[in-house]
């Protein structure tokens, strides 16, 4: 391992070894990292004056998220955006779970068929999860129009990109005992999936998909702000109309639903692994 | 578990099969809440048909699009056009790294339990949670674009501050699995309290710390993507554009830098990742960094 950055303090002891210098590599990547930090920096025109010049702007605003009007939760619109998104949630993480294992299974070495079916699933997966979760939205609310079901299926793209990733690096890590067992009892490629590897990893797998559900109440959240159904509908109305107000008691509200559900979703992982 | 028939010589002998009632009742339990939200949710399944009809209609638009001649006049411009967005993007997602490390690295050490109190502790976390169930496109439309205004600097701030949710607690959790033995070598040699962290802490964590750094990187490229939907800079300003006037070839050769450059970064990013853990040794020994916070 390379050296933590800093130097050790300069005490003149003249009976300590000097200390080496740093290794070239440590100097190429701090280079590397101050380069690319000020090219980024100047792309994005970085400051932090608006900070301190639009303070009132900022300060404005800010306080109008310290007075949320709660009477809007209770708007039939707004709980049902809250409802929809849970149920987006909730269906498309079974449905893409599901279909992750079945995918898991071809993208490890240990349970694929062939080497290709394992490379060009790998390579699926990798493109799945290359595209984030909101431009699967955009893709399937043009597919199959605006509404939950667009949400659902963008929602199971992503699932499976990342729980077949997961699920296929601990099907890597498996015990091979049990295949060999299993095998040489004469399982066809099915048994040897369902009996050897799947209970091996169930526990792993089962925690990927509690995972995932937390990210999806987060993704179905927005995802309507493409006009995938959920309570991303109602923030874009809010914020296209400025009521901050509203907009914040929403916000609030989101948060602590998120947090319930992942504390819930936190406790169960924790007795799975 | 169950195991397959074999013919049956000493059955009797055999040890009952474990009840299995519990993931009977787990299983009728979650089946019935997925059939709820099934029910419930105001889907129109019946459009998933148009999946089949329509999809395959619109892919062929985007792959015409991107084996149309690249270095034609109005398609390279879309090209570069599209590259110079990314690059845009990838930007966000560095300075937004970079100040989400900055302002995680010292919240870790509150958030860990044995570097800070016990009630510091315990608040230090519900904040970090609190952050971290917001997401990245709600915080750039809510509170850094009324502040930065529009563009990729508000989009870098979102990245940051919703960065600093999960390096805070993962970086903890860092702290909280060191070795004590430099601690207490530091502390029987008088050291003080920060020149222990600074010097018992910090060098064992930082590579595991970085490593998260990095990681983190890899999901803000892809929030950063779609950050411009709302207004924050990046490629996602032009995809809300582009699928609103249904310019399939366009759209494709979006994607098409979407998914090439997202996934040339992970790489790059994973193998110095890799590195840094497993140190410039073991390049494939210790792949069990620990990947599985992924995404």
């Amino acid at each position: 391992m390379s050296s933590p950055a800093a130097a050790p303090p300069t005490r003149p002891q003249a009976d300590r070894p000097s200390k080496p210098p740093p290794p070239i590599g440590v100097l190429v990547a701090i280079v590397v990292f101050a380069g690319i930090t000020v090219y980024s920096a100047v792309g994005i025109e970085f400051t932090l004056r608006p900070l301190w010049e639009d303070v009132n702007r900022g300060r404005e605003i800010v306080a109008r998220y310290f007075d949320p009007n709660w009477a809007i939760l209770t708007r039939p619109a707004v709980r049902e955006g809250f409802l929809e998104t849970l149920y987006i949630a909730i269906i498309a993480t079974l449905v893409g779970c599901i279909l992750a294992l079945a995918c898991a299974m071809l993208a490890s070495k240990v349970s694929a068929p062939n080497t290709a079916v394992y490379r060009f699933v790998k390579l699926a997966l990798s493109v799945l999860r290359s595209l984030p979760d909101l431009a699967w939205g955009l893709l399937f609310v043009a597919f199959v129009v605006d509404g939950p079901l667009a949400g659902v299926l963008a929602l199971i793209m992503f699932n499976i990109g990342i729980v077949a990733k997961l699920t296929s690096e601990s099907i890597d890590a498996v015990d091979r005992g049990p295949i060999e067992a299993v095998e040489a009892a004469g399982a066809s490629r099915f048994q040897r999936g369902r009996f050897a590897v799947l209970p091996q990893v169930a526990p792993n797998y089962l925690s990927y998909c509690f995972y995932v559900f937390e990210i999806n109440i987060r993704a179905s959240a927005v995802l309507g702000i493409v006009g995938a159904g959920g309570l991303g509908v109602v923030i874009n109305i809010l914020v296209s109309r400025l009521q901050h107000e509203d907009l914040a008691a929403v916000v609030y509200a989101l948060v602590i639903v998120v947090f319930i559900l992942d504390q819930a979703s936190r406790a169960v992982r924790r007795r799975l692994t | 578990m169950t195991s397959p028939q074999r013919p049956g010589t000493g059955t009797r002998t055999r040890p009952r099969p474990p009840s299995r009632t519990r993931s009977t009742v787990w299983l009728v339990v979650s089946a019935a809440i997925v059939l709820f939200a099934i029910w419930q949710v105001d889907a129109r399944w019946e459009r998933f048909g148009n999946i089949v009809t329509e999809a395959p209609r619109f892919i062929a638009l985007m792959g015409q699009g991107v084996i149309e001649n690249p270095f034609t006049m109005p398609w390279s411009e879309y090209w570069s056009k599209s590259l110079a967005l990314m690059i845009e993007s990838l930007q966000m997602a560095w300075i937004g790294t970079l100040i989400g490390a900055v302002l995680s690295f010292p919240v870790s050490f509150l958030a860990a339990s044995n570097t800070a109190p016990r009630v510091v502790v315990i608040v230090t976390r519900q904040v970090l949670n609190i952050i971290r169930a917001v997401p990245e496109i709600v915080l750039a439309l809510v509170f850094m674009i009324p502040v930065f205004g529009l563009g990729p600097l508000a989009g870098a701030m979102a990245l940051g501050v919703g960065s600093v949710g999960t390096l805070g607690k993962l970086s903890s959790e860092a702290i909280e699995g060191i070795d004590r033995g430099p601690l207490e070598a530091l502390d029987a040699a008088g050291a003080s309290r920060l020149q222990q962290l600074r010097w018992a802490v910090v060098p064992q964590v930082l590579p595991e710390i970085v490593a998260f750094w990095l990681y983190r990187f890899e999901i803000n490229i892809r929030a950063g993507a779609i950050l411009g939907i709302v207004g924050a800079g990046g490629i996602g300003s032009i995809l809300d554009q582009l699928f609103s006037g249904r310019e399939w070839g366009r759209i494709g050769i979006t994607l098409v830098v979407i998914i090439v450059v997202t996934v040339i970064v992970d790489q790059i990013s994973a193998r110095v990742r890799q590195r840094i853990i497993a140190g410039p040794g073991a390049p494939k020994a210790a792949r069990m960094v620990r990947e599985q916070v992924a995404v």
